[in-house]
């Protein structure tokens, strides 16, 4: 709470303070930066906070001084004073710093990755209506692999992302981490970020992008670079097949023409891959814990839970299959 | 009187002046009182219009805020609160916070220029009914479910999703063209009226601020709007058509589009911002009870803001991925545009401290508005800084700052003028019991309302989510942020109960209850003639300064007392000095601009459903209507030269060529015109940085045709410059000649310029190139096509005898647009033709 | 006949200041966009561009500097105070002069500020 401890200032209204001291920890905020870039611009922020604060204390003064009935005249020459001093050159003066500060800061949180040794890996992430595919690159002997709504970095480097959109203009970004990137069809732009601490965050969607933006987030998990390296390579060599009732079902309603769970099923790429589902925090993009019941509620009806999914409800599949097909997907570790 | 004795009127030849007047200026009663053109009704409709689509989109907002007040809510679905969220911005927009601004205008400025009336009445006529038109249209989608659902800033290719956005994106992108439309119209009405139309004696130096400032904001709107229009354009053909300029499959690009809209988007800011803080201009010296202190500054803030607000739009794409060093330009742009604006608020602050203030409602509402609008001018300033907005971005922050902004820099001015100015339109006062319950219960609760915000958003929260996860943290903020929005909705309740409700039974008031010293306050409410008599101004505040003035001004001892021959006149003066030049006659009651709106409107709405006939029958509708309204309204040749204006001095009845406003208007508008244009061109050097074969092999128009187009139309010009000149030698034979063969040349010109994309069989659905080279094509040739017109109808007021060499305004005016036309024809031909073999 | 009125002209002089940062801005901004498209045809480097901008940069000041002192000329070189509220010409011409030195006084800054991310910022990248 010591960051918040300073923010109090900002509280122009008694209300607000309350309110700053309800907490800025949380998964998702910037006021509780867990990368290098979120907390420069913290940094920046608080800076900001204390100097707007005097300068609107002092502006609002001298306006209520100024509407007092009883008080001594100005002259108009003092009254001209103060405008080229306090309309001009304090606000140009303190203006030009907070950009020279500002624009010095772009540069040394999104280095050139050219220049930047070693170079970071590169995750390619899409975002699409309403998800997020994500491919790692091979590295260090470990092959690529894909995956969806999910992220995993070690902490402590720095590393790139690659972003694209399949169909709208999407935007990503991790609040806890840095700032935003959009998504844009047909261009291709990169990101870097460098965590600075292991924890789970949460990353919406940042650019309205249709009926359920809302319901369109992924988690990042930060963790130590060994944990980091196990996951990989858990996620590169895959699931071997189980030959259970819920997976000879997923593939009998046809689940697999659009997911992949790699190593029991054909390789499929229309919707989100399945592989390791269980690790993850949510279904459906950020839409709903990801317990077993609310997977079957999920199959049963997604645009119920998610309007304007591009999934099919399956509500004439019977109840016991759609539960073994949940267990099926539970089981994914 | 000092410069001239006038020997003192009779009282019965007062009185025959004031009926003469009273006839001529007479509104219409029963339902012609809809056709009245006069500005004093005009700007009460566009006012009352832009308040009740206020209050509409306020209810929008509503319903927002009470489907966010808890978690996991289900009171609207996503697909209405996407509806609702999209209208309410561009409502509030587009249906108010700009037409609020035209609606002022047109109803103070002419009193307060000292002025009969603007020079375009009929202009502002059509404004309005433009407006209304197309604002009950796209508010009333809503009803239908047919409301735009893709944000107010429409980007594709969301918005060009047709099973996605539905008919909801054709009823934004045509309604909003259509309204464009009026404030372009009301842009040049303003301009020419503040430059042409002051009193005499009232020198640059000494016009009031609200005027300075509206002639800035009817620059900027002159060149902030076309770009928009031409992104419309290009939105509209690919949703039509299916010609890609936002689809990256095929070349296009969506960043396009963002440029093209917030070219428009940031400047708008300010053309809504400035308007209000020159009510505050007028409000404040009143309450100080001393002139401005700081004149210069504040004519340097608005000349300032309006030159850098052109410098920022880029702030809104900051996340996009634009290059560091491009983002950091107009960060910087963004950092410098703070300056001009603290210049106002200082010079405020300053002109109060030296005064001696008497507190009153409008300056709560003045004083409350300033410290909620320095927040958002702070936090701006914040989210202008590259690296701070990456994380405010699309987020609840930015929610905050920007209404910190409007509500504090736009809604709360607008609110101390409805009660500084109400007693213009009523000769009675609002509540100041009323008004102060109204004040506490707006500033608390959008204060209530909005703070959170701020915080909700460094949280995490994203605009345009419908509902968010319990355990996030953001519920309470949410829920005090609704309850907010309740006690700020009862606050404009009260407003709106004090302004409606009946006061009969209040006693009348004397003409200027603040003891105000601009002329405004001149104005009788029960007279639509305006000003009784056109005064000299020798002050910045004559009320104040000049003593006897209201007295003079009504005994009808300055110039205009009468009003001959049945017209409607006012003065056009000099631009710097405003000295006398011409008695205007202006346009009267009329139902054809009524007529001309609402074929227009008719136009844009057959075409969003696709209606093809009915959109030709409105479309031949509307161009006959605005020929008959030029034929019967406009270059009226006068009974006689000149006129006896009074003291002794006597004026011109008709000019031509620059002393002309038509001329001005002309000149304006084809300002506008010009910048859409070049919007277009813009399109097409875009798409040539963004690829590294822009035509990606496609086939170009070809040299040949091109260059014959721009050849064509350059002897066209030569043949109207010529029409001109052997016109002034009364030559009417060759004149008319003259006409014909420019037109002929015209005709062909457009055949050569369509002649070239045609035979190299270029189609436009295939890839952006070819799409881009026809609508520039077709760009030039509408604009041909317009002068074709242009040029018939000077053929046809040759041959009615309705233009000789001495009344030649309308030739004068078709040259000066085929000066436009001319610059046009060559530059696009030349581009089309010649830079792809250069390049 | 002359396209712009005579004394339209004359009012222009107003907008010298701001017309000059406008058309430095433009400058800039373009010339940075375009190269940075094209980055790979573009025969020079971005040290030697950017050399280049602040060249015009200076360039730009140089012109406000001399607008300023017309204005300062038109305004008497400082001999009388504002208003310029009467109702003469002189007056008229005088606040012409200092409402134009202040907005070249602002054009000065703004060019500053435009020209700080051609000093902090290296290379292209996004």
């Amino acid at each position: 709470m010591t960051n918040c401890s300073k923010r109090k200032i900002s509280g122009h209204l008694p209300i607000a303070v309350s309110l700053v001291l309800a907490g800025c920890t949380g998964s998702q905020s910037t006021l509780d930066p867990a990368g290098q870039e979120a907390a420069e611009v913290h940094h920046l922020f608080v800076v900001m906070v204390i100097g707007g604060g005097f300068i609107w204390l002092a502006v609002i003064g001298l306006l209520l001084h100024s509407c007092r009935g009883q008080r001594q005249t100005w002259s108009e020459e003092g009254a001209g004073r103060l405008i080229a001093w306090g309309g001009v050159a304090f606000p140009g003066v303190v203006l030009f710093a907070l950009l020279v500060y500002a624009v010095w800061l772009m540069p040394s949180v999104r280095p050139w990755l050219a220049r930047t040794v070693p170079e970071p890996t590169q995750i390619e992430v899409t975002g699409e209506q309403f998800w997020w595919r994500i491919r790692y690159p091979a590295e260090d002997g470990v092959a690529g692999f894909e995956t969806s709504n999910e992220l995993r970095l070690p902490v402590g480097e720095r590393v790139a992302f690659s972003l694209r959109a399949a169909d709208v203009i999407h935007s990503f970004w991790i609040p806890s981490l840095g700032g935003k990137m959009d998504m844009i069809p047909g261009r291709t732009n990169v990101l870097s970020l460098l965590p600075t601490r292991t924890g789970v965050f949460k990353a919406p969607c940042a650019e309205f992008c249709g009926t359920s933006h809302t319901y369109m987030a992924f988690s990042v998990v930060v963790m130590e670079r060994e944990a980091y390296d196990d996951w990989r390579r858990k996620q590169a060599s895959g699931h071997q097949p189980e030959g259970s009732e819920g997976e000879r079902l997923f593939i009998h309603h046809g689940c697999a023409a659009c997911h992949s769970v790699r190593g029991t099923t054909p390789v499929a790429a229309l919707g989100p891959d399945l592989t390791h589902f269980a690790e993850r925090e949510t279904v459906g993009a950020g839409t709903l814990a990801n317990t077993r019941e609310n997977v079957g509620r999920f199959i049963r009806d997604p645009s119920a839970i998610k309007p304007g999914a591009q999934m099919p409800a399956f509500d004439m599949v019977p109840q016991g299959e759609i539960a073994a097909i949940s267990e099926f997907l539970a089981g994914l570790r | 009187m000092t410069d001239v004795s006038v020997t003192e009127l009779s009282r019965e030849e007062r009185e025959a002046q004031e009926r003469e007047l009273r006839e001529v200026w007479r509104t219409p009663s029963g339902w012609r009182y809809w056709t009245s053109v006069n500005n004093t009704e005009i700007g009460l409709w566009y006012g009352a219009a832009a308040f009740i689509f206020m209050l509409f989109a306020g209810v929008l907002a509503l319903l927002v805020r009470v489907q966010l007040a808890v978690p996991e809510n289900r009171f609207l679905s996503a697909d209405v609160f996407n509806q609702a969220f999209t209208l309410h911005g561009t409502v509030m927009m587009f249906l108010f916070a700009v037409p609020i601004f035209e609606a002022v205008a047109i109803f103070l400025l002419p009193s307060m220029l000292g002025a009969r009336e603007l020079p375009f009445p009929r202009l502002s006529a059509f404004g309005f009914w433009s407006f209304a038109l197309g604002g009950v249209f796209v508010c009333g989608s809503i009803f239908f479910g047919a409301a735009p659902n893709t944000g107010w800033f429409m980007y594709p290719p969301l918005a060009t999703d047709k099973e996605y956005s539905g008919i909801g994106a054709d009823i934004w992108l045509l309604g909003l063209s259509f309204i464009e439309v009026a404030s372009i119209a009301a842009a040049v009405e303003l301009i020419v009226g503040i430059m042409k139309c002051r009193a005499p004696g009232m020198r640059i130096n000494m016009m009031p601020l609200f005027a300075w400032y509206l002639l800035i904001v009817a620059g900027m709107i002159l060149f902030a709007f076309p770009p928009l229009i031409a992104g419309d354009i290009l939105f509209e053909m690919e949703r039509m058509f299916d010609w890609p300029f936002f689809d990256a499959e095929r070349g296009g690009d969506p960043l396009l589009w963002q440029h093209l809209f917030w070219i428009f988007g940031h400047p708008e800011v300010y053309i809504i911002f400035l308007p209000a803080i020159a009510i505050m201009a007028m409000i404040v010296p009143t309450f100080a009870q001393r002139p401005i202190v700081g004149y210069s500054w504040i004519v340097l803030a608005a000349v300032g803001t309006g030159f850098l607000s052109f410098g920022l739009w880029v702030h809104h794409m900051f996340t996009t991925g634009l290059p560091q060093i491009s983002l950091a330009f107009f960060s910087a742009a963004s950092e410098a545009v703070a300056i001009p604006t603290g210049v106002q608020i200082f010079v405020f602050i300053a002109t109060l401290l030296a005064g001696r203030v008497i507190f009153s409602v409008p300056m709560l509402f003045g004083a409350g508005g300033l410290a909620i609008f320095v927040i958002g001018g702070l936090t701006g300033v914040m989210v202008a800084l590259v690296p701070f907005d990456w994380q405010a971005h699309d987020t609840y922050f930015v929610v905050a700052h920007l209404h910190y902004v409007l509500i504090g820099g736009m809604l709360f001015p607008v609110v101390a003028g409805i009660y500084y100015y109400y007693p213009l339109i009523n000769a009675r006062r609002l509540s100041d019991r009323l008004g102060k319950i109204a004040f506490w219960l707006m500033f608390v609760g959008f204060n209530v309302a909005f703070f959170p915000m701020h915080l909700s958003g460094l949280r995490g929260m994203p605009r345009r989510v419908f509902t968010y996860p319990a355990d996030i943290g953001w519920d309470w903020f949410n829920l005090i942020s609704t309850i907010g929005a309740f006690i700020f909705a009862a606050g404009v309740a009260v407003v709106v109960i004090d302004v409606v409700r009946p006061k009969h039974r209040q006693p009348k008031q004397e003409m200027n209850p603040w003891n105000a010293g601009t002329l405004e306050w001149i104005s009788e409410p029960e007279e639509s003639w305006g000003v009784r008599s056109i005064p000299i101004i020798k002050s910045r505040y004559p009320i104040w300064d000049q003593p006897g003035l209201l007295d003079d001004i009504k005994a009808g001892r300055y110039y205009l007392p009468d009003a001959q021959d049945g017209a409607r006149e006012t003065l056009v003066t000099s631009v710097l000095d405003a000295r006398p030049l011409q008695c205007l006659r202006v346009g009267g009651t009329s139902i054809l601009t009524m007529v001309a709106a609402f074929s227009l409107g008719g136009v844009f709405i057959a075409l969003t459903f696709h209606w093809w006939i009915l959109t030709l029958v409105c479309a031949v509708l509307t161009i006959a209507a605005i020929i008959a309204w030029l034929w019967t309204g406009t270059a009226e040749i006068p009974r006689l030269e000149e006129r006896d204006i009074g003291l002794g001095k006597t004026l011109p009845l008709y000019s031509s060529g620059p002393q002309s406003v038509g001329w001005w208007g002309m000149f304006i508008t084809m300002a506008g015109d010009s910048t859409a244009y070049a919007s277009l061109m813009f399109g097409y050097f875009f798409y040539w940085t963004i690829h590294d074969d822009f035509t990606a092999g496609h086939a170009g128009p070809g040299i040949g045709w091109p260059i014959l187009a721009a050849a064509l139309f350059v002897f066209a010009w030569f043949a109207m410059l010529l029409a001109r000149r052997v016109n002034a030698a009364d030559r009417p034979g060759m004149t008319r000649a003259a006409l014909i063969s420019s037109a002929l040349l015209t005709v062909a010109g457009c055949i050569a310029g369509l002649a070239g994309p045609h035979f190299y069989a270029m189609d436009p659905t295939a890839h952006v190139y070819p799409a881009i080279v026809w609508v520039v094509a077709i760009w030039t040739v509408v604009h041909a096509a317009v002068a074709i017109v242009m040029q018939a109808y000077c053929l046809a007021r040759s041959l009615a005898g309705r233009m000789s060499a001495r009344h030649d305004m309308d030739l004068q005016n078709v040259v000066l647009y085929w000066h436009f036309l001319v610059i046009t024809a060559i530059t696009s031909f030349g581009v089309l033709g010649l830079f792809p073999a250069v390049r | 006949m002359r396209l712009f009125p005579k004394e339209v002209e004359s009012l222009w002089t107003l907008f010298t200041g701001p017309s000059i940062w406008a058309a430095h801005f433009l400058g800039c901004s373009i010339a940075v966009a375009v190269y940075c498209e094209k980055a790979g045809e573009a025969p020079i480097t971005f040290a030697q561009m950017r050399l280049f901008l602040v060249l015009i940069t200076l360039l730009a000041l140089a012109g406000i500097v001399l607008s300023a002192w017309l204005a300062w000329r038109q305004w008497g070189f400082g001999s009388g105070d504002p208003p310029h509220d009467a109702p003469t010409r002189e007056d008229r011409l005088l606040f012409q002069g200092f409402a134009t030195l202040l907005l070249s006084g602002l054009s000065f800054v703004a060019v500053l500020f435009v020209a700080v991310p051609l000093v902090l910022i290296e290379a292209c990248q996004p």
